[in-house]
């Protein structure tokens, strides 16, 4: 008669669950799937707490243990203290206070369990999460542009805590309960082994009930969660689509259709209420009943004065401690069966091995000694096997010199970067820096010496200085400030309200868009490669940030070895050599000048663009640009 | 659907609720109440039997009776309560659905403006979490408080009539202090859970900005620097955590001390009473039963507390949730219009969204007649989208600014404004449904010859008919997941279904390749003889053979005319055109 048994887990639910708004689709959305396998590759994490499993369980039979024998104290009490003319009241003082010591005993082993148990299991997480995080920024490129970032970040954040429920919860049930199990029955053979044996019916009874059960909880269980994962994908996708609903006047129908799956949700979960109710029930009643029994069995030998009434006594206790722990058994299916379900998602990731190899042996590179000659040797490249982008890309850039590629969108300006940078290896062919390829050189060492400014601005979370110095402890305040102002920076930073210290929330919102593209420049100078790509995104700027950020863009350029790639011809008039791209070849090449003469695609596009003697002509750096040019303008044949 | 803009609480609809299945509850409270009744006689039965037995009074004829009283109770309780707490959790369920229901309802007829301030995420929490909070006080709480309140008050009926007040009330001392330790130490759990909650969004955060500018980070060689700020969240984590089970442990080792303190006090006080013979050994039996009843309800009283306190709050938020009233609503005496013609004009001198330092919009005017095409060009954040988002009142225009007709948008019925109007957002926004209903979103029953003729305009057809089913073919995560540009020709095919007088197209052609573009523009021109077209783009092929072509840069009209005026007047879309060369628009 332990009353109401939904009124548990009100104080185990210690661990929390994950909160990222983003991921309750992904929480609701749950798949059953996964294998006892998956879990067990995720063993090794928890190897090092060997130690800590062991006190756990010592700690666990100490507190079981101090459960066991007080039933026993009472029955000592009643049959030596209490029962017909036994006044020994010193003895009772005694029992009483054993009693509180065993307690006292119990308590602080289940408080240094729990305590030792969980700080296992949170430290198994902890470096999951870091080897999952490490492993994951280690990819490469392909593996984003195939994998949800949503995705990631549920591998990383929940599934890690689902699984760690089974380095505690599951653990410690099977433990904590299964021994309790074991004990009781143990006890109960040592204080009559017949009546003892009568209540080992109980056991198949109980079996039979749970698997009789098991498999419509299970159903139950996972026809209400289905059907709550699609009540939360309607709603996700129809509060985005809101608008479509309103401007087509479909509000009707959309509630219409959620209130199919909503009723349908209720029923499932009405019906998975109903099932439990009558699982927790059943087991109840099984309970009061074999209590009726031992009062019959125990009743009729302490007749026949074959046993003490404390025994019947204690009896009656253990029977009823007997089905708790079995109760708390069978809740650990779920548990076991989501934790089988997240480690087999992160054993998936694990699994993916980099596709651009780092190299087995790298001779390091001295960055400072790097003079910054990039050579694109016959580069040929494809995303997919069967659609290559580029063709036999061959170029020289000498170091110090700025080269503007062109081309239209899709042309595979774009590819050009991501194949210097090492995003994705080339098919054919060989890119070189100071004549080595870039193949050879362990990829931490070539970001060093090759930067990237890119199209879209990424901002952290954090002050306008860890943005610039990304948060590097090896780049100063002096060199942060410096560098801002060397890309005209400073001033728009200085005028913030908190200035340098100025936090930026929800990816930079609090900047325009020039502002963020001068961030983006100040890091890169901050960073201080030798070699330079910039993505130029001047194309969707307004016409007074892109006076902003062409004179950020001057500065970077000093000094380095820079590849622009642009989408307006005004930003590589000077370039020391212009490629202009088509389809994936490189068309044309020459300066400003000599592709004008030549008269082909790249005069037709500047005609166009309409913007004879620009503004810019007085740049400051001009004279640097006018050095000698390398490549004579050639029409390459198609 | 515009006249339920009353406020409803969700406190009045729980009220109504429960009011409205007030004989349920009152069958569910019954079962509850009967069933605390009947077992509470059980440590009582065991008592009695316990003093025959030691009585030598007892057979084993009595001994089946009492047998047979411990089975009548121990079954009469089970089935009693079961009874009760399945009508009130099936209650507090269907109560979990309306709320769901109402709070879809409610959030259909709130504006774009509305949802563009909160986070999709946080709105989904509230209505899976926060109803569910509600929920689980309405059945298990009601069930829980019922039960601990009558267990509590039959237990100590029943020990002070058949063991011992005095007995009691000493026993029961350290008990009392249950409640008020859960009360007072529940919310520091739940404090110190949310603290490791934000910890945990806090790291979720991080790993999606991280991933999200991974090719900054590689570029860059920082993996370090972005693992080791990822380190610090997750120890960050561990840290909160264990504080978090510091003190759930804490709790769960008080409670059961408490318990047995006063197992302690009755087992030595009781054990005087029944050497000195003021009790009987029965009694003393039965007692220490009732202990274990009393401690039970006593602990759970704390529970329920809580457990109500979180779902007022969550009430509380829901609350707040449904205050929000439409923004956009009818006008309160709707022009009657009879056939909308499609004539537009915009004499807008500003538009400035609420959250907004600076107008997105200013001094922005211009007419279209009915049958004209007018393309609008600009740079991203030049605000087109905003401008085309007013004329189906999407976000609101300020009053005698936009007009269609003649008429004020504000002074048309939501629902003559809304069928007047097709539109075709950027993304080609598709719901996660078949082909056939997406296509098919403005009417009731479309036939198939009207879904295939408007997916044929919208070059859309033979995509159709490469899918498994056909117009039957799921799309989204659950189906044939389409590209860019199959998304934004379905959403065309589904504005061409709707054939308003007044069409937009959102740069919804951006995905599309030069020929799909070409046919869908030859189709507009044919469909759409005489009705209105506004089409923003960004590759201007879309819209050189548009009646009028507006130039929008930041929020101004700064050019406009026809292609080949504004090529000549050498502007900003003259040089747009020029840049766009390369992938042969002008050729």
């Amino acid at each position: 008669m332990s009353g109401p048994a939904d009124s548990s887990g009100q104080t185990r639910r210690g661990a929390a669950q994950p909160a990222n708004p983003a991921d309750v689709t992904e929480r609701y959305a749950q798949r059953p799937q996964g294998s006892f396998k998956a879990l067990l590759r995720l063993l090794p994490y928890a190897k090092p707490f060997r130690m800590q499993f062991l006190i756990v369980f010592v700690l666990v039979v100490v507190f079981n243990l101090s459960n066991v024998y007080q039933p026993y104290l009472v029955k000592v009490a009643i049959d030596r203290d209490l029962s017909n003319g036994a006044h020994n009241y010193t003895g009772l003082l005694h029992i009483s206070l054993l009693y509180v010591g065993l307690v006292l005993v119990g308590v602080l082993a289940s408080f240094a369990q729990i305590m030792v148990l969980q700080y296992s299991g949170q430290s198994i997480i902890r470096q999951i999460r870091l080897d999952l995080f490490r492993h994951i920024e280690r990819q490469s490129m392909k593996f984003f542009d195939e994998t949800a970032i949503g995705r990631l970040v549920t591998n990383v954040s929940s599934d890690t805590e689902t699984v760690s429920q089974f380095f505690t919860q599951f653990f410690l049930s099977m433990v904590r309960d299964g021994l309790s199990v074991l004990m009781t029955i143990v006890a109960m053979f040592e204080l009559d082994w017949r009546i003892a044996s009568y209540a080992m019916v109980l056991i198949p009874i109980l079996f039979g009930i749970s698997m009789a059960f098991r498999k419509h909880l299970r159903q139950a269980y996972q026809v209400t969660r289905t059907r709550l994962s699609s009540i939360v994908a309607f709603l996700a996708e129809n509060l985005a689509g809101i608008r479509i609903t309103q401007i087509f006047h479909q509000e009707r129908r959309q509630a219409r259709a959620f209130e199919v799956l909503n009723s349908a949700h209720r029923q499932a979960n009405v019906w998975n209420y109903q099932v439990s109710v009558l699982f927790n029930r059943t087991f109840e009643l099984l309970g009061n009943l074999a209590v009726a029994a031992v009062v019959w069995v125990g009743g009729s030998a302490v007749l026949r004065h074959a046993i003490l009434f404390g025994t019947l006594y204690a009896f009656i206790t253990y029977i009823r401690q007997f089905f708790q722990p079995i109760n708390a058994l069978t809740q650990q299916w779920n548990t076991l069966q989501a934790s089988m379900v997240s480690a087999d998602r992160i054993g998936r990731v694990f699994m993916v091995e980099p596709i651009v190899e780092e190299p087995i042996q790298a001779d390091p590179v001295v960055v400072d000694d790097v003079a910054g000659l990039v050579e694109f040797r016959d580069v040929s490249f494809a995303y997919q096997t069967g659609r290559p982008v580029l063709h036999h890309i061959d170029f020289r850039v000498e170091p110090g010199q700025l080269v503007g590629v062109v081309g239209a969108t899709g042309a595979g300006k774009s590819s050009i970067m991501s194949l210097l940078t090492r995003f994705y290896d080339p098919t054919e062919g060989q890119i070189c820096i100071d004549g080595r390829d870039i193949r050879t050189m362990a990829q931490r060492d070539l970001h060093r010496v090759v930067g990237l400014v890119q199209q879209d601005v990424y901002l952290f979370s954090g002050t306008i200085a860890d943005n610039i110095r990304l948060f590097r402890s090896d780049i100063s305040d002096e060199t942060v400030v410096a560098s801002a102002k060397a890309v005209g920076a400073h001033e728009m930073i200085s005028r913030l309200p908190r200035g340098y210290d100025t936090p930026l929330y929800g990816k930079g919102a609090n900047l325009s868009m020039g502002e963020r593209q001068l961030i983006a420049f100040a890091r890169v100078v901050a960073l201080n490669p030798k070699i330079l790509i910039l993505d130029e995104a001047t194309a969707s700027l307004d016409s007074q940030t892109e006076e902003l950020v062409n004179i950020g863009l001057q500065a970077v350029s000093q000094n380095r070895t820079t590849l622009v790639i642009a989408h307006r011809l005004a930003t590589i008039r000077h370039a020391d050599v212009i490629l202009v791209l088509e389809r994936g070849r490189i068309v044309e090449r020459g300066t400003h000048e000599e592709l004008l003469a030549l008269g082909g695609l790249y005069a037709e596009l500047h005609r166009k663009s309409g913007i004879e003697a620009a503004p810019e002509e007085n740049r400051p750096h001009q004279e640097t640009y006018a050095s000698s040019v390398l490549v004579h303008p050639t029409r390459v044949p198609e | 659907m515009t006249e339920r803009t009353k406020v409803q609480d969700p406190k009045h609809l729980l009220r109504d609720y429960m009011w409205a299945h007030k004989w349920l509850y009152a069958f569910g409270f019954l079962c509850i109440v009967v069933s605390e009744f009947v077992s509470v006689q059980f440590p009582n039965i065991i008592g009695q039997f316990t003093d025959r037995l030691q009585a030598h009074q007892l057979t084993m004829a009595g001994v089946l009776h009492y047998v047979g009283l411990l089975f009548i109770v121990g079954a009469g309780y089970v089935v009693l309560y079961g009874f009760g707490q399945m009508s009130n959790g099936r209650l507090g369920r269907i109560f979990e659905y309306q709320l769901r229901k109402r709070l879809f309802e409610h959030w259909e007829l709130l504006p774009t403006a509305y949802f563009r301030k909160r986070s999709i995420g946080d709105l989904l929490n509230h209505a899976m979490t926060d109803v569910q909070t509600v929920r689980e006080a309405l059945s298990q709480g009601l069930n829980i408080l019922t039960n601990a309140l009558f267990l509590l008050a039959a237990a100590l009926v029943m020990t002070f009539r058949t063991v011992s007040v005095k007995l009691t009330l000493v026993s029961i001392i350290p008990l009392l202090f249950l409640p008020v330790f859960i009360i007072w130490w529940g919310p520091k759990i739940r404090d110190s859970s949310r603290r490791a909650q934000e910890a945990l969004s806090d790291m979720a955060e991080l790993t999606e900005e991280s991933l999200t500018a991974i090719r900054l980070i590689k570029a860059t060689a920082n993996e370090d620097v972005e693992a080791l700020r990822f380190t610090r969240r997750v120890d960050e984590i561990v840290r909160r955590q264990m504080g978090v089970f510091r003190k759930t442990a804490m709790f769960q080792s008080v409670i059961p001390f408490l318990g047995s303190l006063s197992f302690a006090i009755a087992l030595l006080y009781g054990g005087y009473l029944t050497i000195t013979r003021q009790i009987q050994l029965g009694g003393f039996v039965a007692f220490t039963l009732y202990l274990g009843m009393i401690m039970q309800p006593l602990q759970q009283l704390g529970f329920v507390f809580n457990n109500f306190q979180r779902a007022s709050a969550s009430l509380l938020r829901l609350g707040v949730l449904f205050s929000e009233l439409p923004s956009i609503t009818d006008p309160e005496h709707p022009i009657e219009v009879q056939t909308i013609e499609g004539a537009i004009e915009v004499r807008l001198p500003s538009f400035q969204y609420e959250d907004a330092d600076v107008p997105t919009l200013q001094d922005v005017a211009f007419s279209v007649q009915p049958g004209q095409t007018l393309g609008i060009v600009g740079r991203t954040g030049a605000g087109k989208t905003t401008l085309v988002n007013l004329f189906p009142r999407i976000f609101d225009p300020p009053p005698g600014t936009v007009f269609i007709d003649g008429h004020d948008v504000r002074d048309l019925a939501l629902v003559t404004l809304r069928e007047a109007i097709a539109y075709v957002p950027q993304d080609g926004f598709l719901f996660s449904t078949t082909i056939r209903e997406n296509i098919g979103f403005s009417k009731e029953h479309p036939t198939d010859e009207e879904l295939l003729e408007a997916a044929r305009h919208a070059s859309f057809l033979e995509e159709i008919e490469t899918f498994p089913d056909g117009l039957d073919t799921v799309v989204g995560e659950r189906g044939v997941s389409l590209s860019g540009g199959q998304k934004q020709r379905a959403a065309i095919a589904r504005a061409f279904l709707k054939n308003a007088p007044i069409l937009i197209l959102d740069d919804s052609l951006s995905a599309v390749d030069m020929n799909t573009e070409k046919r869908i523009i030859a189709s507009i021109d044919r469909l759409r003889k005489g009705k209105t077209n506004i089409i923003i783009a960004h590759r201007l092929s879309a819209v050189r053979h548009a009646d009028q072509i507006i130039v929008l840069d930041g929020g101004r009209v700064v050019e406009r005319g026809t292609h080949e005026s504004l090529l000549a007047a050498g502007g900003i879309y003259a040089s747009m055109v020029a840049l766009q060369a390369g992938e042969g628009v002008t050729a």
